[in-house]
């Protein structure tokens, strides 16, 4: 068991002296570089709070053997192969977990790009199964491969 | 930042000044202010101020010396290059600053450089993007923008003087793909949406198109305004012949939309006033089908140099936290390939 406050409550204290302490001190022409101190440390905060994602699906996926790291780069070679486009099952399944693998990520660096997005609006439900952006204005989709290969 | 102190030395100077007063053909050249401009990850830009004694640039002169950064990404043009491009796109019409003289002697200033002449005004995305004093002028300047771009797009190949550029033949999607992957095999983790998106644009690939010279990096951050009013395109070390949609993708696509992520036109303007002016002064029809695959394929690309950013310094050891942050910004390009490609698709499964 570690010491309290944890690391993760830790940096959010230290983020708050900065911004709110230190950053008014600052010179102009270094406060950029503190509100990048403070985005390094609010991103270690929140890795240090969620685990990786998305373990189970790929386990889901390869079975239990080995590690995430294996299981992840057995994907990623199998994606590049296309192996996932002869089934829409397996397609619908490998978009799923790119879908939070990528969400899990951004939740991590930039959660304010997944709420301009659509997705993760403050206030909104977080932690979907699958998250499904909102339209963005006028922008048109395009086929995916499924639907390419099937026609 | 290591040993650009020494550069603003004076024997430093002396040289840079002997340098200019040789090119230029003055009596004698003095250097009155020397200052490294804020931004430019690949490149070091210094503001150079210069009285000029006789010569082609006789009086006062504000000048851009541009050189490389310690460490590097691949595929960029040398200094040498870039300046040839330069000049290629100054002559053909192209707002950019005026190159003037360009030496690889490392013994003036650390490392190749070449002058050219300063432009004024800002080139801050947030600024342009986010400012509502530019608010009326950003539908003409995207016009603007669409001209200039198709000015770039006029100079085609073959060019005696630009004959260091790669083929055509080895720069379309297939050879781009390629390099993506050769990288991220070197790549410490593995990136699943990456491989995904890869995978569609090679099962989507345009017929190829007479090539022209492409400046692959033409997009909102890379042009300046002075009031609201275009004073220069910048930044053409990764020009090379290609499709011509390749720009226009690069320059829609979400990542340089900073401020305005539903400005579909570098983040200033809808896609209507950008592509007339580009139809008008180029008299060819944008494809959208093409500028769609090229969306995802930047997407890709940026991903991939936020990624290379990134290992300057997890690998180079470069210490700039902003290019320890870049790598981060991968994710937000991943997010975009799966909204680019995958929304329809997501929304019927909700």
């Amino acid at each position: 068991m570690r010491d309290l406050p944890s690391g993760a409550a830790l940096l959010a204290l230290a983020r708050d002296v900065l911004l709110r302490e230190l950053l008014p001190l600052l010179p102009e022409e270094r406060r950029l570089d503190a509100l990048l101190v403070a985005r390094c440390m609010a991103i270690a905060e929140r890795e240090a709070e969620t685990g990786e994602a998305p373990e189970r699906e790929l386990r889901n996926l390869y079975g239990a053997g080995g590690d995430t790291d294996e299981r992840l780069r057995r994907f990623a070679r199998e994606l590049r192969i296309g192996a996932f486009e002869n089934s829409r099952d397996g397609e619908a399944r490998a978009r799923a977990i790119l879908w939070r693998l990528t969400v899990a990520k951004l939740r991590r660096s930039n959660p304010e790009f997944l709420a301009a997005n659509g997705i993760d609006q403050p206030g909104g439900v977080v932690g979907r199964a699958e998250p499904c952006p909102s339209p963005v204005s006028g922008k048109r989709s395009m086929p995916s491969p499924a639907a390419k290969s099937s026609s | 930042m290591a040993g650009t102190a020494s550069l603003r030395s004076e024997p430093r100077r002396a040289l840079l000044a002997r340098f200019l007063a040789a090119a230029s053909g003055a009596e004698g050249v003095e250097i009155t202010a020397l200052t490294r401009l804020r931004g430019g990850a690949l490149q070091e830009n210094w503001a150079l101020d210069a009285r000029f004694s006789g010569g082609a640039l006789d009086g006062g002169q504000r000048l851009v010396l541009r050189r490389s950064a310690a460490t590097g990404v691949a595929g960029s043009l040398t200094r040498l290059q870039e300046f040839a491009v330069q000049k290629a796109a100054f002559a053909a019409g192209v707002s950019v600053p005026e190159p003037l003289f360009a030496s690889e002697d490392p013994t003036i200033f650390g490392k190749p450089f070449f002058i050219m002449r300063r432009a004024d005004g800002t080139a801050a995305p947030d600024r342009i993007t986010g400012d509502p004093s530019f608010e009326k002028a950003l539908p003409a300047l995207a016009e603007r923008l669409g001209r200039e771009l198709a000015h770039i797009h006029a100079i085609r190949p073959p060019r005696p003087d630009l004959a260091f550029l790669t083929p055509p033949a080895e720069t379309g999607p297939i050879r781009q793909i390629a390099g993506f992957r050769a990288y991220l095999d070197r790549h410490l983790a593995p990136r699943p949406v990456l491989e995904w998106g890869m995978r569609w644009l090679e099962t989507h690939l345009p017929p190829p198109v007479e090539p022209v010279l492409c400046h692959r990096d033409f997009r909102t951050g890379n042009y300046m305004l002075d009031g609201a009013v275009l004073t220069a395109i910048l930044d053409w070390e990764f020009a090379g012949w290609g499709d011509p949609h390749e720009d226009i993708g690069w320059f829609c696509c979400k990542s340089w939309r900073f401020a305005r992520l539903d400005r579909e036109a570098g983040g200033i303007a809808d896609r209507t006033p950008f592509y007339r002016g580009y139809e008008r002064q180029s008299g060819r029809s944008i494809d959208p089908d093409r500028v769609r695959f090229w969306e995802v394929l930047a997407s890709v690309r940026w991903a991939v140099i936020a990624l290379q950013q990134t290992a300057r310094h997890t690998i180079g050891g470069d210490l700039d936290l902003d290019l320890a942050l870049t790598g981060r910004r991968a994710s937000e390009c991943e997010l975009e390939l799966l909204m680019l490609v995958d929304r329809e698709d997501c929304r019927s499964d909700a």
